[in-house]
């Protein structure tokens, strides 16, 4: 009985251990994003020469960076969103040649970052403001041959 | 028949199981806003700063000023079969120094919306 017992657990242990293949699955969808964007409408309140430095972070948070230039001193604020998708084409292979399952991934993605730059004179009120959008270029690539 | 049942059931389960994750990790401190809230403007120096926040990730020079940089980083990750999504959130404080070395200003506030666990990794159909 005992034998039996564990021939059952040898079985469903290879049972699980073959099934995890299966549940990676031939497609893979992935995406990582970094901080929420920061629209138009967000900084509308944003007035250069009266609005100041605390007045800007306690609407938008605190910037990811502060750097220094001859204009006086500059906040910047990134969203980044990076996409990745892959498929393996050789996955069906294996209902049809059991001994013999090639790998044939195709894919790709890309990541794509906006940055929100504020820069501010020597008593941190703010002289101007831009904006830099690349987010979008960041895509799901099924077919990664394209021009 | 019934013990077909509980096998179909279990390999169901267990194959649903395998490809779902959900992990949470940081980088950096999260400083406490008590803590924060014992750095006085015009009265702080450098080592009242450090001993309340330890000493900085980074230290920036600007303008005549010294700027210290605490980093903090918040990731949610999330993966259900194929799909995964992992969001992360920064959350850093800066404190600025001027020439004599006495705190002139903190800049400490949150980043806009919660940090979500999501594994969907679409923008349709929510938005």
């Amino acid at each position: 009985m005992m034998l039996r017992n564990l021939f059952i657990f040898l079985i469903l242990a290879l049972a699980v251990t073959s099934l995890k293949g299966c549940s990676q699955g031939p497609i893979t969808v992935r995406r990582v994003v970094f901080n929420q964007t920061i629209s138009h409408n967000d900084v509308t309140f944003i007035a250069p020469g009266k609005t100041d430095l605390l007045a800007v972070v306690e609407r938008l948070g605190t910037p990811n960076e502060i750097l220094t230039s001859k204009d006086g001193i500059v906040t910047r604020y990134y969203f980044a969103d990076g996409k990745y998708f892959k498929a393996n084409y050789g996955w069906g292979l294996r209902f049809l040649i059991p001994f013999f399952t090639p790998d044939l991934d195709l894919g790709g993605g890309g990541i794509g970052r906006d940055v929100f730059q504020v820069t501010y004179d020597d008593h941190w009120l703010v002289r101007d403001k831009s904006f830099a959008f690349h987010s979008h270029s960041s895509e799901f690539v099924v077919w990664p041959f394209r021009d | 028949m019934k013990s077909g049942c509980y096998l179909l059931g279990f390999i169901m389960v267990a194959l649903l199981l395998q490809g779902c994750a959900f992990i949470r990790g940081n980088y950096g401190e999260e400083l406490g806003q008590g803590d924060i809230t014992t750095i006085q403007k015009g009265i702080s120096t450098r080592a009242d700063v450090a001993a309340v926040l330890g000493a900085p990730d980074r230290i920036i020079e600007a303008n005549g000023r010294e700027i210290f940089h605490y980093y903090h980083y918040d990731i949610k990750s999330g993966s259900v079969l194929i799909f995964s999504r992992t969001n992360i959130k920064s959350d850093d404080t800066f404190v600025i120094f001027n020439g004599a070395g006495i705190v002139e200003e903190v800049v400490a506030g949150k980043r806009k919306g919660p940090l979500e666990f999501q594994f969907w990794p679409f923008d349709w159909p929510f938005h």
